[in-house]
């Protein structure tokens, strides 16, 4: 079968989960999580992750979500040793009366976690999605990523958080460009300026319009997201492109606050497939990759300590 | 019966579609297809993981090569469904969620009204059992970083200071641990106590006060605070408050903010109304002891009150106020007291409202 095609097709991406089912999905996920007193968290997750997957599909194929409660409370449970670990030293360090010492070593600590979290939780979460039985896979290198972020992260303290945007854009570029799709791969292209730019227009026009272009602000950060993202395989490439407009977002976003405020929180199930559903529909794929002859290539990888990891930090990375 | 289908098969190597045709075979428990090149293959329906998908219904069978069917016969599915259905292969998850919409409410309902019996008997038992564990030093370390935070912002009163620690030093505040007492120059209102014993008084609420009798009920009712440690009290309900809402909705993070918020915050840390029945009761029985007219401190609430054209802060934050001045009248009418003439208190009151 051809690898690319001869003319530019658009793909149809859509989400077809509803409200009531995810509703069910989460109301059993909660019973479920208070009569284990927590423990049925990382099983939770593992369902509400796989509904929505294989809710969402690409060229009426839906995608799937492999990973499984018992891996993610593994890795819960590693990441609760790391985390213990650090406040014992901290501890430790102030009951030798040496708090300032303890801050520091727990604050580095903390820093050293978030790459290892952020690089774990893409390997994990890529390499258990697949679509039609192609895994996706992040093939970023561990060691790299963390030098690479402490350089960023040094340049933004001695910037005093200037080089925020660019240290942004260059580990957008950097874990998105090592995405793969089977064969196809992933690329990102952000500008640090660029999104100083759009971050700082967007900042001072929200306070001059007394929040009202919040709207356009995050109509232009969606589009920045996805406009910059392409997928490529040898010649063949898909382009991304944002229809979402301001008024979108502005009806998205009260919607979903009435929502939830009007229901004490129960409307999340709504308010979430409300979310996902615009982000897709807002999402055009254009491109001449043809979907029907990608191959393998990706390696199962089932060790969900950095995602868990990045559930502690509240870290919200994944794309 | 018909008992085959078209479906589309992806072998978990490429992502190319087939075409097959795939036969459900109920008595050896098995799905069977025959690939293009010829080969046939059987899968045992229990190794089979099962989707129902707005796609259709979508197989898997393989732990590393991943294979895949996807089913859009809508008979079939049925056919399929129930097969296992009648096999037990239906899990207990399945089940639960397929209890549908009007169940899954009712769970939902449920578990808000466990989360209100929780709030209101569960969290302040468990708090008053934590506050028992917690050593008193952990008390005065709180109490200490609120004041540093808070001192740089306040104007105290050194000479006034004074008066008022030897005002205290004339009481019986049955306190446990020593007693700091500062006055602040502030318009304020308000008057409050310091896990470590502190207590600060506005210049503001001394103005209102017409008699020392009142001081001697607010200094009571503020000891009772520290006494009973209260604000360790309060600190423990929202932080297990918080814990109990952690593990309910599975968020694992925030402990340490909400001690650095109640740390922060301190100060204006609005105490439940238990706890201000208790230091009202305290302060009055303190009263007593001192044989200072217990009416002090009746009358100090009524006057706060009646300034309507600023509600004092000492008691906005206490919605009850009428039930507690009537608490107080009643105890007035109830109990037996003696008092005698203060002529020191008096003096110290006379020039700390200079």
């Amino acid at each position: 079968m051809e690898e690319s095609l001869e003319k530019r097709v658009e793909y149809s991406l859509n989400y077809n989960g509803k409200g009531s089912d995810f509703f069910g999905i989460i109301m059993v996920n909660w019973l479920l999580t208070v009569i284990t007193l927590g423990f049925y968290y990382p099983w939770a997750k593992a369902k509400q992750l796989q509904y929505i997957y294989n809710s969402t599909s690409l060229n009426e194929d839906s995608f799937a979500f492999h990973g499984t409660g018992k891996e993610m409370f593994k890795g819960f449970l590693k990441a609760i040793l790391i985390f213990s670990i650090l406040y014992g030293v901290l501890i430790f360090c102030v009951l030798q009366q040496m708090p300032g010492t303890g801050v520091l070593i727990f604050y580095i600590g903390l820093v050293a976690i978030l790459p290892i979290a952020i690089h774990g939780s893409y390997r994990y979460r890529m390499s258990r999605s697949s679509w039609r039985g192609i895994r996706f896979g992040y093939r970023g290198d561990r060691k790299e990523f963390t030098l690479l972020f402490f350089k960023w992260i040094f340049f933004t303290i001695i910037t005093l958080g200037v080089y925020g945007p660019w240290m942004a854009m260059n580990m957008r570029n950097y874990l998105l460009g090592n995405v793969r799709f089977g064969d196809v791969e992933f690329q990102y292209d952000g500008d640090g300026g660029e999104y100083f730019a759009l971050n700082i227009k967007g900042y001072l026009l929200t306070i001059v319009t007394l929040g009202v272009y919040s709207f356009w602000w995050q109509k232009e950060l969606f589009e920045y997201y996805v406009n910059n993202l392409s997928l490529k395989r040898g010649d063949a490439k898909i382009y991304l492109n944002s229809k979402a407009t301001a008024g979108g977002f502005f009806q998205l976003i009260v919607t979903n606050i009435l929502l939830l405020v009007f229901t004490l929180g129960l409307g999340y199930a709504w308010v979430a497939t409300r979310t996902i559903k615009f982000i897709l529909e807002n999402i055009e794929a254009e491109g001449n990759i043809n979907l029907d002859a990608l191959t393998q290539t990706e390696e199962n990888y089932k060790d969900a300590t950095g995602e868990d990891l990045s559930d502690f930090l509240n870290l919200d990375t994944i794309m | 019966m018909n008992n085959t289908t078209t479906a589309v098969f992806y072998d978990g190597n490429s992502s190319v579609p087939q075409q097959i045709v795939l036969s459900l075979n109920s008595f050896n428990r098995t799905l069977e297809f025959q690939l293009a090149n010829g080969s046939t293959c059987k899968w045992l329906i229990q190794e089979v993981t099962f989707d129902k998908r707005a796609t259709g219904l979508h197989l898997e069978h393989g732990l590393d090569v991943l294979q895949h069917i996807k089913i859009k016969d809508a008979h079939f599915i049925d056919l399929i469904q129930n097969f296992r259905k009648a096999n037990g292969h239906i899990g207990w998850y399945q089940k639960l969620i397929d209890l549908g919409f009007a169940t899954h409410f009712g769970i939902a309902v449920v578990i808000m009204a466990l989360i209100g019996l929780c709030y209101v008997y569960i969290i302040p038992w468990a708090a008053e059992q934590s506050v028992s564990l917690i050593p008193e030093e952990y008390d005065n370390e709180l109490g200490t970083s609120a004041w540093a935070g808070n001192q740089y912002f306040m104007d105290v009163d050194s000479e006034k200071t004074k008066l008022l620690n030897d005002f205290a030093k004339e009481l019986k505040l049955q306190n446990t641990k020593k007693l700091k007492f500062t006055v602040v120059n502030s318009n304020e209102i308000n008057a409050f106590a310091l896990p470590d014993g502190s207590i600060v008084v506005f210049t503001g609420i001394l103005k209102e006060m017409k008699n020392y009798d009142e001081l001697v009920g607010l200094l009571g009712h503020e000891a009772s605070h520290v006494n009973n440690r209260h604000s360790m009290k309060m600190l423990c309900r929202s932080l297990s408050g918080y814990l109990f809402i952690s593990v309910i909705l599975g968020d694992a993070n925030g402990i340490m903010a909400t001690i650095g918020d109640n740390v922060n915050s301190l100060q204006s840390l609005s105490f439940s109304r238990e706890f201000e029945h208790q230091a009202d009761a305290d302060g009055f029985k303190i009263l007593l002891e001192n044989k200072v007219n217990p009416k002090g401190m009746s009358n100090l609430f009524k006057r706060l009150q009646q300034q309507s054209y600023a509600i004092p802060e000492f008691l906005s934050s206490h919605p009850v106020t009428e039930n507690r001045i009537d608490f107080i009248d009643k105890m007035i009418k109830d109990k037996k007291f003696q008092t005698v003439a203060h002529p020191q208190l008096e003096r110290l009151f006379v020039q700390l409202k200079q």
